[in-house]
C-alpha cells in the first residue's frame, strides 16, 4: 500500500452543497489539511457561502465567520487583534475568498490587511469568475473567456481585457509568505498551507480552482485541466518568502496551451491564432518568473519587517 | 473621582479607557478623529492596554470590531457622517451578529455639499440597522453613556451594538467640566466581557452562515426581541451606574417641568440644553411649557412617549436632519408611537440645526409659540424662517 | 387554473422547462405564470421551479404547495425530496422514469404517468449521460397527459426561446409526446398514508453558530453515474481519495479506496485520474 502523502485528517465534512467536480471545493479540503483544526475562517460571499450549507448544518470543521464580500481582509484584522487581545494561544486566522472578493471588490481590505502586517492567511481561491452569482466578469477572468457579462456576441469575443495579476499586487507589499497553489497538486499545495501557517505576518495563497459549469467543461476534467494550467505555464506553481522566488514545480518544457484551451467552453470561440498568442504569453510569463527566482536567490534577504497586530 | 475639562470627544475616550475596550478600531473624520487620537495615546501611553487597529476604511473599522467582538473582545470604533454611511452594510451584520460594540459617533452633516456642522441626518439614515441609539446632551453625559452602553450591550438578553451619538462641535470639540469616575468604580460596574465568545477557536462552528425562507425570519425575530428587553434593562442599568457614581441621566425620555404643561417640546442632543433654558424663562413668565428628552431614540420608548401624551394636548418635536419626502424622523416616528395610544395630542414637527446652524433660544421661544398658536401640524424650517435666503442666487 | 410543480437538479433545465411551458401557453392564448425557487442550487443539486395556467391573469403571486401536477426531471429524486407533499388527490405525478408508471410511488389517488427522458434527449444528443438536458422531453410528454399547452405551440416556444439546438429539442418533445405513459391512480396503501418519503428534517439547534456537520446531507442523490471499483487491479495509489472534492472515498485498512455512496456526487474525478484506470463510471441507476 502507498502511504498516504497527505494528513489523513479531514477538517471538511461531506455533504457539502458544491457542484459535482468543484475545484474551490477540493481546494478547500486540500487547504485544511495543512492548517488543521485551530483555524478561524473567515469567508465572504462567494461560492464557498453556498457550499458550507445553510444553518443548522456546516461543512467545515473549523471555526468559521461570514462577513460581506469586500471586507475580508478587514476581518482578518479583527480575528487577529481579538486572539492576541485574549490570549487565545496558536490560533490560524486564515480568510477564504473567491477571486471577486479578493482581487476586485475586496481589494482595499487585503491591501489594508497587507500592508498594516496583519498576522493572518489571506487564500484566494481563483475560479476565475463570479461563479455564485452565475459566472459573470471579475477582473481575474482571462482575456478572452466567455461569460455572462462578456457574451460572445455580435462583435464581442468575450472579456477583452487580461487577468488581473494579483500575486504582483500582493508582492508589492512584501508579504512574509505569498505562493500559488493548485489541488491538482495536492502535495504542493498542503505543503504551502503547512508553510503559512508556521510563517508569521501577512501571508498569501493564489490558489487555482477550476469550476466546470464556470468554465464549461464537464466535471471529471477538474484535475487533468489544472495539470495543464500548470504544465503549460499559464498559472506556475511558485512561492516569495521574504522576496526570495522559488518555482515549486520546475519544468524544462512548457506544454503547448491548445489542448487547456480546447478542454473549455468558455474558449470554444478561439481562433488558432488566438490559442497562440495565449501560447506567447504563458512562456513570456514563465521566463519572467525563472528570471526572478535566478535574481532574487543572489541576493541576500532583506531584514525582516516587524511585526504589528 | 477626577473632575476635569474635557470635550465631549475626549470624554468620550476616557469612557472607553475605563471600560478596558480590547480593541478599537477606526478611520480619521472630522470631527470625530480627536477621540481615536486620544485612545491612540492612551493605547501609547500604557494607560489603556487594547489593540489599536489603524484601518484603511470606515468599512474595515466596523468589520475588524465585529469580527473582534466575534471571539469575545470588548471593542470600540467611532465615525460620523460619510464614515457611517460607508459602514452601512456592516451595520447590519453587527446587529444580526449579535455584536455588543460600541460606537461614538459624532453626528454631522451628508455631503453635497461638503459640511461638517451638526445634522442628525448621517444616524437617523441608520436607525433600522438593528442598533441601540442614544443622543446625550452634555459631555458628562457622552462619558456616563458610554460605560452604560457597555452593560447594556453586553447583559445576555439584549446583546446589541449601541451608537452613543454626539452633536458636532456642540459636544465634540466643546470642552466643560466633567466626573471622571476612578477605574476601580467602573471596573465594579463593568467586569471583563466574559462568556460571550460566541465563536471558540478549535470548536466547530459558523457564524453568520445563510438560511432560506424557512428559517431567516426566525433569526430576524431574536433580534427584535432582543431590542424589547431594552425598556426593561436600561433602567436597572442606569440605577446601578447612579448607585455607584451619584450620576443617572433619567432613561430613554427624561421630562423636564413637563407636568400640567400646555405644550412640551420633544428635543435631542445638545439643543436640549438650550430648551430647558427657555423653558425656565417662559414658566418664571407665566407660560405653561416643558420639556422631554429623546435621549434614547433606538428602540423607541413608546410608552414614555404615551405617559406624556397623556398629560399634554400640544407637542412639539423638534428634529435635526430632514427624511425627504416625508418630514423629521424623530416626530414621524413620536405620531407613530401615539397613534397607537389611546391619547392623541397635536404633534407640531421642526427641523432645526440642520448643518450645523445654531439652535438659539429665540427659535426655541418662537416654536413653543407656534405650538401654542393656531394647530398646524406641518412640519416647519425652523432654520429658515429668519433669514430666508436664496443659496443660489 | 392548473398549478404545476417542477422537481430537477440544477443544471437539468427544470427553471427553463417552466418557463417554456409559460410561454407555450402564452402562445396558445392563455395566462401563465412561472418562476423558480430560488435558492442558491448548485448543479445537481434539487431544484424547484413553478407553473400556473389560466384563462384569466393570475391573481397569485405565491410559491406552490398543493399543485394539481408534479413534473419530475429526474427519478432519483423520488428518493430523496419529498416531491409529493401537496399533491392534490385527483392530481398527477409525471416522472422521467424508464419504469411504468404503476411502479411509481405516490400518493393516494395521485394519477402516475412516466417517459423515459434521458432516453429520449440522449438519442437527441441533448446533453451528456452525466447530464442528460431532458426538459424539452417531458413538456412533451406535459402537454400530452394534461392538455395544458399544444404540442405545436410548444414547438413555436422551443423555436424561439431554447438557446441552443432547437430542432433536437422540437423532434425530442414530439417523442415524449408520443410515447408517455399514463397509469392508474395510486391505490390507498394499507395505513392510508402518502408512500412518498420525506426529505429528512434537521432538528434546529439553539444559538446562532451553524454546527451540524453537512455529513448529515446526502448528496449522493445527485449523481446520475457513480464510480465502480475494480479492486483487482488497484495498486493503492489512493489518488481517488487524494482528488475527490466530496471526501467520498475511504481508504480501508488495507489501502484499499470503499466509496462513501452518501457523499458521492457522481463528478468522474476519480476515474479520471487513477493511473491503472480501476474505476469505471456507470449509471446511477445500475451502480451500488
Ligand atoms: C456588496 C455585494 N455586492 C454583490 C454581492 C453579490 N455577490 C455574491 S457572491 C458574488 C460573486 C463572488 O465572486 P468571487 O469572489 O469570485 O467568488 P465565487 O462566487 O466565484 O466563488 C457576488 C457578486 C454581494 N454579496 N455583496
Ligand atoms: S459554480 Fe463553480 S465554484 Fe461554484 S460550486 Fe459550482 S463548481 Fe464550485
Ligand atoms: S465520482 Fe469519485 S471523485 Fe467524484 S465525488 Fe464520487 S468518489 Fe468523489
Amino acid at each position: 500500500m502507498a502511504k498516504l502523502t497527505l494528513p489523513a485528517e479531514e477538517w471538511m465534512y461531506r455533504g457539502h452543497a458544491a457542484c459535482p467536480g468543484c475545484g474551490p471545493a477540493l481546494a478547500m479540503r486540500l487547504l485544511l489539511k495543512g492548517l488543521g483544526p485551530r483555524t478561524i475562517l473567515a469567508i465572504p460571499a462567494c461560492c464557498w457561502t453556498v457550499i458550507a450549507t445553510p444553518f443548522p448544518t456546516t461543512a467545515l470543521a473549523v471555526a468559521v465567520l461570514d462577513n460581506p464580500i469586500e471586507s475580508t481582509g478587514a476581518s482578518l484584522a479583527g480575528l487577529r487583534a481579538a486572539a492576541d487581545a485574549l490570549g487565545l494561544a496558536d490560533v490560524t486566522v486564515a480568510g477564504f475568498a473567491g477571486d471577486g472578493g479578493t482581487a476586485d471588490i475586496g481589494l482595499q481590505a487585503l491591501s489594508g490587511m497587507l500592508e498594516r502586517r496583519t498576522d493572518a492567511i489571506f487564500v484566494m481561491y481563483d475560479n476565475e469568475g463570479y461563479m455564485n452569482t452565475g459566472v459573470q466578469r471579475s477582473g481575474a477572468t482571462p482575456q478572452g473567456a466567455w461569460t455572462t457579462t462578456t457574451p460572445v456576441a455580435g462583435t464581442r469575443r468575450g472579456k477583452r481585457e487580461p487577468k488581473k495579476e494579483i500575486m504582483e499586487v500582493v508582492l508589492a507589499h512584501h508579504p512574509s509568505y505569498a505562493a500559488t497553489a493548485n489541488p491538482a497538486f495536492p502535495e504542493d499545495l498542503v505543503r504551502k498551507a503547512e508553510r503559512a501557517r508556521a510563517a508569521r505576518g501577512p501571508r498569501f495563497l493564489h490558489i487555482l480552482a477550476p469550476c466546470p459549469p464556470g468554465w464549461r467543461f464537464s466535471s471529471e476534467e477538474t484535475i487533468a485541466l489544472g495539470r495543464l494550467a500548470t504544465e503549460t505555464g499559464l498559472f506556475p506553481l511558485y512561492e516569495v518568502e521574504d522576496g526570495v522566488y522559488r518555482i515549486t514545480r520546475p519544468y524544462g518544457t512548457l506544454k503547448p496551451v491548445d489542448e487547456y484551451v480546447r478542454a473549455q467552453g468558455r474558449f470554444r470561440h478561439w481562433t488558432d491564432a488566438e490559442i497562440r498568442e495565449l501560447g506567447a504569453q504563458a512562456r513570456a510569463g514563465w521566463e519572467r518568473l525563472c528570471r526572478r527566482e535566478r535574481e532574487t536567490a543572489a541576493v541576500a534577504r532583506p531584514p525582516p519587517i516587524p511585526l504589528t497586530a | 473621582m477626577t473632575r476635569e475639562v474635557l470635550s465631549g470627544n475626549h470624554a468620550q475616550s476616557h469612557a472607553v479607557r475605563l471600560a478596558r475596550a480590547q480593541v478599537i478600531s477606526a478611520y480619521p473624520i472630522t470631527p470625530q478623529t480627536t477621540i481615536v487620537e486620544k485612545l491612540a495615546e492612551f493605547v501609547a501611553t500604557g494607560a489603556l492596554e487594547a489593540q489599536l487597529i489603524e484601518v484603511e476604511s470606515e468599512h474595515s473599522a466596523l468589520q475588524a470590531v465585529v469580527s473582534a467582538s466575534a471571539l469575545g473582545a470588548r471593542t470600540y470604533t467611532a465615525t460620523s457622517s460619510q464614515g457611517l454611511l460607508l459602514m452601512h452594510e456592516l451595520l447590519h451584520w453587527a446587529a444580526g451578529l449579535r455584536a455588543p460594540i460600541v460606537m461614538g459617533v459624532v453626528n454631522r452633516a451628508v455631503a453635497p455639499p461638503w459640511n461638517i456642522g451638526a445634522d442628525h441626518t448621517d444616524t437617523m439614515s441608520q436607525r433600522d440597522t438593528g442598533w441601540i441609539q442614544f443622543y446625550p446632551e452634555s459631555n458628562q453625559e457622552v462619558l456616563d453613556t458610554v460605560l452604560v452602553a457597555y452593560r447594556l450591550a453586553e447583559t445576555a438578553e439584549v446583546r446589541l451594538p449601541v451608537m452613543v451619538s454626539e452633536d458636532a462641535f456642540y459636544l465634540s470639540h466643546t470642552v466643560e467640566p466633567v466626573d471622571v469616575p476612578e477605574p476601580e468604580i467602573v471596573d465594579r460596574f463593568l467586569p471583563p466581557r466574559t462568556g460571550h465568545a460566541i465563536l471558540v477557536p478549535g470548536t466547530v462552528g459558523r457564524l453568520g452562515s445563510f438560511t432560506g425562507p424557512d428559517r431567516y425570519v426566525e433569526f430576524r425575530r431574536e433580534l427584535a426581541r432582543a431590542s424589547a428587553q431594552v425598556p426593561r434593562v436600561l433602567p436597572e442599568v442606569e440605577e446601578e451606574y447612579r448607585r455607584l457614581t451619584g450620576r443617572s441621566h433619567g432613561g430613554a425620555l427624561p421630562t423636564y417641568r413637563a407636568e400640567g404643561a400646555d405644550a412640551v417640546l420633544v428635543t435631542m442632543g445638545t439643543m436640549t440644553t438650550t430648551a430647558r433654558t427657555v423653558v425656565d424663562e417662559l414658566r418664571a413668565a407665566g407660560q405653561r411649557v416643558g420639556l422631554a428628552k429623546l435621549r434614547l431614540f433606538r428602540p423607541f420608548p413608546d410608552t414614555e412617549l404615551r405617559r406624556l401624551a397623556a398629560t399634554v394636548d400640544r407637542l412639539g418635536v423638534v428634529d435635526r436632519s430632514y427624511t425627504f419626502g416625508a418630514s423629521g424622523a424623530a416626530a414621524t416616528e413620536v405620531q407613530a408611537a401615539l397613534y397607537r395610544g389611546p391619547h392623541r395630542p397635536l404633534v407640531a414637527g421642526f427641523l432645526a440645526g440642520v448643518g450645523g446652524r445654531d439652535v438659539t433660544p429665540a427659535h426655541i421661544r418662537r416654536m413653543f409659540a407656534e405650538l401654542l398658536g393656531p394647530a398646524d401640524p406641518e412640519p416647519r424650517w425652523a432654520d429658515l424662517a429668519p433669514l430666508e435666503v436664496d443659496v443660489h442666487g | 387554473m392548473i398549478e404545476i410543480r417542477f422537481h430537477g437538479r440544477g443544471g437539468q433545465g427544470a427553471v427553463l422547462a417552466s418557463e417554456l411551458l409559460a410561454q407555450a401557453a402564452f402562445l396558445d392564448g392563455r395566462s401563465p405564470q412561472s418562476f423558480p425557487f430560488f435558492g442558491v442550487e448548485r448543479r445537481g443539486a434539487p431544484v424547484t421551479a413553478y407553473a400556473r395556467v389560466d384563462d384569466r391573469p393570475i391573481g397569485v403571486r405565491t410559491s406552490i404547495v398543493t399543485p394539481d401536477v408534479v413534473v419530475v426531471l429526474e427519478p432519483g429524486l423520488l428518493r430523496t425530496t419529498s416531491v409529493g407533499d401537496g399533491l392534490r388527490t385527483g392530481g398527477l405525478l409525471l416522472v422521467n422514469s424508464p419504469l411504468p408508471p404503476a411502479r411509481l410511488e405516490a400518493p393516494d389517488g395521485v394519477r402516475r404517468a412516466s417517459v423515459d427522458a434521458t432516453a429520449i434527449a440522449l438519442a437527441h444528443g441533448l446533453g451528456s449521460r452525466t447530464m442528460p438536458i431532458v426538459n424539452t422531453t417531458i413538456l412533451g410528454a406535459l402537454a400530452r397527459v394534461t392538455g395544458v399547452v399544444s404540442l405545436e405551440a410548444l414547438g413555436r416556444a422551443i423555436d424561439r426561446y431554447v438557446p441552443a439546438a432547437p430542432a433536437e429539442n422540437r423532434a425530442a418533445a414530439t417523442d415524449g409526446f408520443a410515447s408517455v405513459r399514463l397509469g392508474d391512480p395510486a391505490a390507498p396503501s394499507a395505513n392510508g398514508a402518502a408512500r412518498i418519503p420525506f426529505a429528512v428534517t434537521v432538528p434546529i439547534p439553539e444559538g446562532p453558530l451553524a454546527r451540524l456537520p453537512s455529513s448529515s446531507i446526502r448528496t449522493g442523490s445527485w449523481r446520475t453515474l457513480v464510480p465502480e471499483i475494480d479492486e483487482r487491479r488497484c495498486t493503492r495509489c489512493n489518488f481517488c481519495w487524494k482528488y475527490c472534492p466530496d471526501d467520498a472515498i475511504e481508504l480501508d485498512g488495507r489501502g484499499y479506496p470503499v466509496l462513501v455512496l452518501d457523499a458521492c456526487k457522481g463528478c468522474g474525478i476519480c476515474a479520471e485520474v487513477c493511473p491503472p484506470h480501476t474505476i469505471a463510471m456507470v449509471a446511477a441507476s445500475e451502480g451500488p
